[in-house]
């Protein structure tokens, strides 16, 4: 038998072994971490965009970096619709800025196909991150994705599954008179639960994970929200 | 291969040592490869094997994080067995195991972004994957460092093609592809062929898993007493 301070003395030696170790991969490895969630983010945008099939495995770091530089600008305004041209949407810390706010624009020859703007919020297990893209229209949603979670897998984890994110393309955040309704997921499916004049506003849910469902309906309205002042005075300027 | 290349120097020595591919370590090797299964004769590490065999290319680096994790923790805690004080040596083992599988995770995230999103949290969970704390405690803990990286690699390797065989399965039948690849033309779509939904989903693998322990059982003839 081994005596108690040789117990100790050899538990503590294993730790700082460990330790040592993960904490020098974790150094030498952050930086290309870093850049491939930066990558992640904004294959996401673009995918919300509709310029990257969602799903698909075979893009290239080239693709996403080419696709991203030609078509996607971005610009930071603030929760009462203003335009900061001095800032950068690189330097906005979103748990600092609280009232600042990035917004994407899918831009071709000049003219914007696309505003994307990046939610997230409260799932059941963890917070959600993704990006909903809007038409020119700012009514009608182009493309949603969700790209960091820690939702189960095989139940709230396949929120990003396309076969549930194509369902949100075509929805309208906007009752006919022009009220900000935003989207919902329900629980079970729509053509069920709800009315088909209404239908244009909700989603179908996942069984199984009702939780996360409701925690999507929830930080997406609260997300249009707060964008809602800048996306109405777009909407005014077009109609003026 | 490296080691074939040692064994004669090491048969030269005048104290008659174990040759690096004695019969029993080849056994060692083999075993597990499909006598002893880990997962169709010892059904463990059921729980991944479902879960990341949807696509093959998951299932492939899921099988070589588990085969790196497996003979690097033998080797390990089989250099480590006669200093391990037996109060402590669950916990050893597992400090061990997880600091392994979080380095395999990291090193995932920053070289192979996409497979590592995939994999979510089964990468996390090789921790708690029986398999790998059953054979430090079996295995490693009273053999020398050679035969239990034999071991590991043994096990990971029986794991490994479980897996991608459940994979090849699941996928071709599933999306009637394999390795991302469309191998089921569209005229086939065309002509009615539908893809089967079920082997996309978890039962699948189940089944898929049944059927192989059934003909691996109907083939050794080794069968559970009532």
């Amino acid at each position: 038998m081994h005596k108690n301070s040789y117990v100790i003395i050899f538990a503590a030696a294993v730790t700082i072994t460990c330790s040592i170790l993960l904490a020098s991969a974790a150094t030498l490895l952050r930086e290309r971490q870093q850049e491939n969630i930066a990558l992640d983010k904004q294959k996401n945008i673009l995918t919300s965009a509709g310029l990257i099939e969602s799903g698909a495995e075979d893009v290239t770091r080239k693709d996403i970096l080419d696709l991203y530089d030609k078509n996607i600008r971005s610009q930071v305004i603030d929760t009462t619709g203003h335009v900061l041209e001095d800032k950068k949407v690189e330097d906005v810390d979103p748990k600092k800025d609280k009232h600042l706010l990035p917004v994407y624009y899918y831009q071709k020859d000049g003219t914007v196909l696309s505003y994307i703007i990046p939610i997230s919020g409260k799932g059941l297990w963890s917070t959600i991150y993704g990006y909903i893209a809007l038409e020119p229209d700012l009514n009608t949603v182009r493309g949603i994705t969700f790209y960091q979670h820690g939702e189960t897998p095989g139940l709230g984890g396949e929120i990003v599954k396309e076969w549930f994110t194509s369902n949100f393309i075509g929805k309208r955040i906007l009752s006919p008179d022009g009220r900000l309704v935003s989207i919902s997921v329900v629980k079970g499916k729509v053509a069920e639960k709800i009315p088909e004049s209404e239908a244009y506003h909700y989603v179908d849910g996942i069984s199984g994970s009702t939780l996360t469902g409701n925690g999507l309906t929830n930080f997406i309205k609260k997300d249009l929200v707060r964008y809602d002042p800048y996306f109405k005075k777009l909407r005014n300027k077009e109609t003026e | 291969m490296q080691e074939t290349g040692t064994a004669p120097s090491t048969a030269q020595v005048v104290q008659p040592k174990e040759k690096l591919f004695s019969k029993k370590n080849k056994r060692t090797l083999s075993d597990p490869l499909s006598d002893n299964n880990p997962i169709t004769l010892q059904v463990l590490g059921i729980c991944s094997a479902l879960a990341v065999t949807v696509q093959f290319n998951t299932a492939l680096v899921m099988s070589l994080a588990v085969i790196s994790v497996l003979s690097l923790s033998n080797v390990t805690i089989s250099l480590l067995r006669n200093m391990i004080p037996s109060k402590i040596r669950i916990i050893v083992e597992l400090a061990v195991v997880a600091t392994l599988v979080v380095l395999v995770d990291q090193i995932l995230k920053a070289y192979l972004y996409d497979i590592s999103k995939r994999l979510s949290v089964f990468v996390g969970l090789i921790i708690t994957n029986c398999i790998i704390l059953g054979r430090a405690e079996a295995f490693a803990l009273q053999n020398k460092p050679w035969p239990s990286f034999l071991d590991g690699l043994g096990n990971g390797m029986g794991y490994a093609a479980i897996l991608l065989i459940v994979a090849t399965g699941r996928e071709i039948l599933g999306s009637g592809s394999f390795f991302g690849i469309q191998l089921i033309p569209e005229s086939f779509y065309a002509a009615g062929y539908e893809n089967m939904g079920l082997m996309v989903l978890s039962p699948g693998a189940f089944i898929l898993l049944g059927l192989i322990v059934w003909g691996q059982r109907m083939i050794s003839k080794k069968f559970e007493e009532n």
